[in-house]
């Protein structure tokens, strides 16, 4: 376990910045409050095993405790290193970007399952969509219940959005709550 | 003599054959009257001879004398009453028919114009008008400086001979000279002006009798109406007007070209030209006065008016371009009357498209668009507002549309049809062909003759004119977004030193709003980005009240928003769109409310339009919103908590899990979501946590001095998250604050009997520490009242301490008397 590094930092700021926009500064502020102190620690990123966590602050230093490679994980995955060196946000990152998304897109009912399978979201399946999106955004997925489904990257603008078919694609898959099934032994 | 003189003037019911003889000599007379000039003269001066005479003789003569006087006077003026007339048949414009013998006279209508002449002192000018009504200044200068110059000379003569009224045409000259300049002495201003008004109107009605065989008269009228007097020159505009909107035909009057003027024409035709012309000509002349009056500030109103109604009533006819230009150019006057004229006219302009035909309208709406960029922006809203009386009328397409639509899949239809049938029947269908053929082409030359002669457009035509009319709107609000815009963004930055507000960008929402369906969707995009900067207001959320200097109001910002969601609204029924952001800038903007500085009806309005109407909310969001109306209307009056609260409980009904903030346990935990306090200072509504939070004030509110609003709370306390309510349409936000702010004064009545005991104790104990919540039940209740009791209580203040003075100076004196007593008793007893 170790904290990032420089570059490492800015790739995952960049991803999460994707998604979250300004709100980035609420996930890094946020205060925490587990452990016995009475003032609020922080939340930080640690890295183990090319995965990177946020984790609080107490916890990390309890963590100190366990051998390194004996240490399975930590507070919340949030995403990974490739073996390239690319970083991925994973499907446990969904709770922290949902509260804190920019770009939103909601599902139909009908549309829900094809997404939970890994599909992408066709125009047709759109509910509701925020305004202002524009391609390459990061966006989050809800159902029209507000459930947090998934999250994936805009392929068109809102605006190019009203002009297309019904079975164009408005946001490319990136990940699902379905993945907790289905690449149960992956994640 | 009047009397009579109609008399002759009611026989002359002539047959057509004279009027033409009229016309003709009509035609010439110009030449006529310079050869003749003196006999026109002589003509005046008699008659005003024997009138002045009149006048001033009786006044000589004693009563015995008069009798015989009269009867004298009376003789001779039979005699010259047939010399009168015979003379004033020489008048040029009945020139032919005077001639008979008998003294019976032929008679047009004109003459009416000599016999008030008569009585006027503007004789000379009048009557020479009438015989020349082109030349006539010129002639009328001449004649009276030939009068001028002979006056001097002649004046002994015409004293000698003034009597006997002969016919040496120099001598009438004098003596009319003569009388003329003692009438002018005697009549007074006063009276002149009366008979000028009189004159006003005598050709005023006959004109409208009689357009075509008065229409010389006009150019008279015009002529009044340049006197110095400013009620002769307002009468003289105002009835000119009247006749122009009578008289001015339907049609636009195209003056014959040179080769047309050389052509052999009917007599008929002739007469139509020359009463065209005139017409037109006069027109011109008048409102070239109009433009030039128009320009000094003690006639403009009069002027105004008068260009206004002439637009609005002949919009079709010539020169109306000027008109229009006028108009426009007056739209944001600083003047109320001028710029509320112009405005209508431009409504009914707007609203009356069939008068003209709807170019007008183009050509409005454009020279309104270049005013606009001409001032930057600068202008009075007035001038914007007209743009909501446009009508665009959406069927016209849809209507051209299908048929053309039917007749292509007829013809389809047909084709294959006629493919099918071909091999077996080619000959009979040739023959079919034909026939139809031949058909179908007398129907289009028919349709063709039919559009030609009906009075309705093209539909084509409409449409053009309604797409041009507006891309120039849309272009004119475009232009005033972006101007605010740049004037913000320059003001923030510093460089630019306070701009002087956006006058226009209110009714420039407005209208946006009300054409949003017609938005190109091509535009939307940056219409949106720049809403929703606009929105924004200063800065990012963190602007402090300082660097506001350039930023909108905040009515402003949240018309920005209501606009956003109209426009969306309007056009995107396919996809629905979440304007996140606008949601945040209410959230802000209703903290920012100020109940006296903003209009309540905005913010009621916003209310409705983005939080009632839409559909779904995020839980997170909708809890915000509850939490945030519910803190707003503890703060403000009785109709803003009313729209709140109708809102609120609006929210509730749709969001059955933000009734969890009517628990009285603070939830916090999963149920909050990732935020587990509230913080009532976050600026995103997602950010907020309210649900993390309890609604209790809606514990204070059911305390609500109000009665309707403690029910309503009390009403929404009583939701609970199990009884789930049937939803029923409630009242919105705005009908709420209508009611309640419209009720404000009824109710204060009510106040006062209920409260007014209350009332007293708190203004009593309060007195030295007034909170926020007493003067606003001080400003709600009668001002006269409070202030009745307030100085009631002062005054007793001031007598109880004036008391205490009092009786501390009646003790130190009474003290004092006893001191000097027990002095007095020493003394005596030192004594």
């Amino acid at each position: 376990m170790r904290p990032l590094d420089e570059k490492e930092t800015t790739q995952v700021f960049e991803k999460l910045f994707n998604f979250t926009g300004n709100n980035l500064k609420n996930i890094v502020e946020a205060p925490s409050h587990e452990g016995p102190e009475s003032n609020p620690g922080r939340y930080c990123f640690r890295l183990n095993k090319n995965r990177v966590y946020y984790v609080s602050e107490s916890l990390v230093k309890r963590a100190t405790n366990v051998k390194r490679d004996k240490l399975v994980s930590l507070g919340t995955q949030i995403g990974k290193f490739t073996k390239g060196g690319a970083f991925h946000l994973t499907i446990q990152s969904l709770n922290l970007l949902a509260a804190n998304a920019k770009h939103k897109v909601w599902l139909k009912p009908t549309a829900e399952m094809s997404f939970m399978y890994g599909n992408h979201v066709l125009k047709g399946g759109l509910g509701r969509i925020t305004e202002n999106i524009n391609t390459n955004d990061g966006v989050v997925v809800f159902s029209m219940s507000d459930m947090p489904l998934g999250f994936g990257v805009a392929v068109k603008s809102t605006q190019d959005c009203r002009k297309m078919d019904p079975n164009g694609i408005v946001v490319i898959h990136r990940a699902d709550i379905g993945e907790y099934l289905r690449m149960e032994d992956e994640l | 003599m009047g009397r009579k003189k109609q008399k002759v003037v009611l026989p002359p019911d002539l047959p057509p054959d004279v009027a033409e003889d009229d016309v003709e000599v009509s035609d010439e007379d110009l030449a006529f009257v310079k050869e003749n000039i003196e006999h026109v003269g002589f003509l005046n001066t008699l008659d005003t001879q024997s009138i002045t005479r009149h006048v001033t003789r009786v006044a000589d003569v004693k009563e015995d004398a008069l009798e015989s006087l009269y009867e004298q006077r009376l003789r001779k003026k039979t005699l010259l009453k047939e010399k009168d007339e015979n003379l004033l048949e020489v008048d040029p414009v009945d020139a032919l028919p005077v001639k008979t013998p008998d003294g019976k006279i032929v008679f047009r209508t004109v003459p009416k114009v000599p016999k008030v002449a008569v009585d006027t002192a503007t004789e000379g000018e009048a009557t020479s008008d009438n015989e020349d009504n082109v030349a006539d200044k010129s002639l009328v200068r001449l004649s009276k400086a030939e009068k001028r110059a002979k006056f001097k000379k002649l004046r002994k003569e015409a004293k000698k001979q003034g009597k006997e009224v002969t016919e040496i045409e120099e001598v009438n000259e004098t003596s009319q000279a003569d009388v003329l300049e003692e009438v002018k002495k005697d009549l007074t201003a006063e009276e002149a002006s009366e008979s000028k008004k009189y004159r006003l109107a005598e050709i005023g009605t006959a004109l409208l009798t009689d357009p075509e065989a008065n229409i010389k008269s006009l150019s008279e009228m015009l002529q009044i109406s340049k006197s110095e007097d400013h009620a002769i020159v307002t009468l003289g505009l105002k009835s000119l007007l009247a006749v122009f909107k009578d008289i001015i035909p339907g049609y636009r009057i195209r003056l014959p070209t040179e080769k047309e003027q050389a052509m052999v024409v009917s007599k008929a035709v002739k007469k139509m030209r020359f009463y065209e012309s005139t017409l037109l000509s006069v027109y011109k002349a008048y409102l070239l006065k109009l433009f030039y009056l128009e320009g000094k500030p003690a006639f403009q109103r009069v002027a105004i008016r008068c260009i206004c109604s002439l637009l609005e009533a002949v919009p079709h006819f010539n020169f109306r371009e000027r008109l229009l230009a006028v108009v426009v150019k007056n739209i944001s006057s600083a003047d109320d009357v001028v710029r509320k004229l112009c405005c209508a006219t431009i409504k009914s302009l707007f609203m009356n498209e069939g008068k003209h035909g709807g170019e007008v309208t183009v050509e409005a709406v454009r020279s309104i668009a270049a005013l606009v960029k001409a001032h930057d922006c600068q202008l009075h809203p007035d001038s914007i507002e007209v743009f909501m009386s446009l009508l665009f009328d959406e069927d016209l397409g849809r209507a051209q549309r299908a048929p053309v639509d039917k007749r292509s899949r007829s013809k389809k239809f047909k084709k294959r049809k006629n493919q099918e049938e071909q091999p077996n029947q080619l000959l009979n269908n040739d023959k079919k062909k034909a026939r139809k053929e031949m058909i179908s082409q007398t129907q289009e030359e028919v349709d063709a003759e039919y559009k030609a002669a009906s009075f309705a457009q093209d539909i084509a035509e409409r449409r053009r004119m309604q797409t041009e009319t507006l891309s120039a709107v849309f272009e004119i609000y475009f232009r005033i977004l972006k101007h605010t815009f740049q004037t913000r963004t320059d003001a923030t930055s510093g460089s630019y030193v306070s701009s002087g507000g956006h006058p226009l960008l209110v009714s420039c929402l407005n209208g946006i709003g009300k054409f949003s369906h017609l938005v190109d969707l091509d535009f939307m995009a940056d219409l949106m980005s720049y809403l929703r900067k606009l929105a924004r207001g200063s800065g990012d959320g963190n602007g402090s009240p300082e660097d506001c200097s350039g930023c909108l109001t905040v009515s402003e910002r949240l018309q920005c928003c209501i606009v956003a969601f109209k426009v969306m609204k309007s056009n995107l029924d396919a996809l629905n769109i979440d304007l996140q952001d606008f949601f945040a800038q209410l959230y802000q903007l209703i903290l920012e409310y100020r109940p006296g500085r903003d209009k309540g009806e905005v913010l009621a309005e916003a209310l409705k339009v983005m939080l009632c109407d839409d559909r779904q909310h995020d839980m997170q969001r909708a809890a915000a919103f509850i939490k945030r109306l519910a803190t707003f209307s503890l703060c403000f009056g009785a109709a803003e908590s009313m729209a709140a609260l109708v809102t609120l409980k609006h929210l509730l009904q749709k969001n059955v899990k933000c009734r969890n903030l009517l628990e009285n346990d603070a939830g916090g935990g999963s149920v909050s979501g990732p935020v587990a306090n509230y913080h009532p200072y976050s600026s995103d509504p997602n950010l907020s946590g309210a649900l993390a939070s309890v609604l209790w004030e809606l514990n204070l509110l059911s305390k609500h001095y109000h009665p309707s609003v403690s029910t309503i709370a009390l009403n929404i306390a009583n939701l609970t998250n199990t009884t789930n309510q049937v939803y029923h349409a409630n009242v919105s936000p705005q009908q709420a604050f209508a009611e309640l702010s419209l009720e404000k004064e009824s109710f204060n009545a009510n106040i006062d009997i209920n409260k007014s005991g209350n009332k007293r104790k708190r203004v009593n104990v309060q007195q030295a520490v007034p909170t926020v919540d007493d003067a606003e039940i001080a400003s709600r209740t009668d001002e006269v009242e409070v202030r009745k009791k307030l100085s009631e209580h002062f005054f007793l203040l001031r007598d109880i301490s004036e008391n205490g003075r009092l009786k501390s100076e009646l003790d130190r004196t009474t003290k004092s008397l006893q001191l000097y007593q027990q002095y007095k008793k020493q003394k005596k007893k030192q004594r």
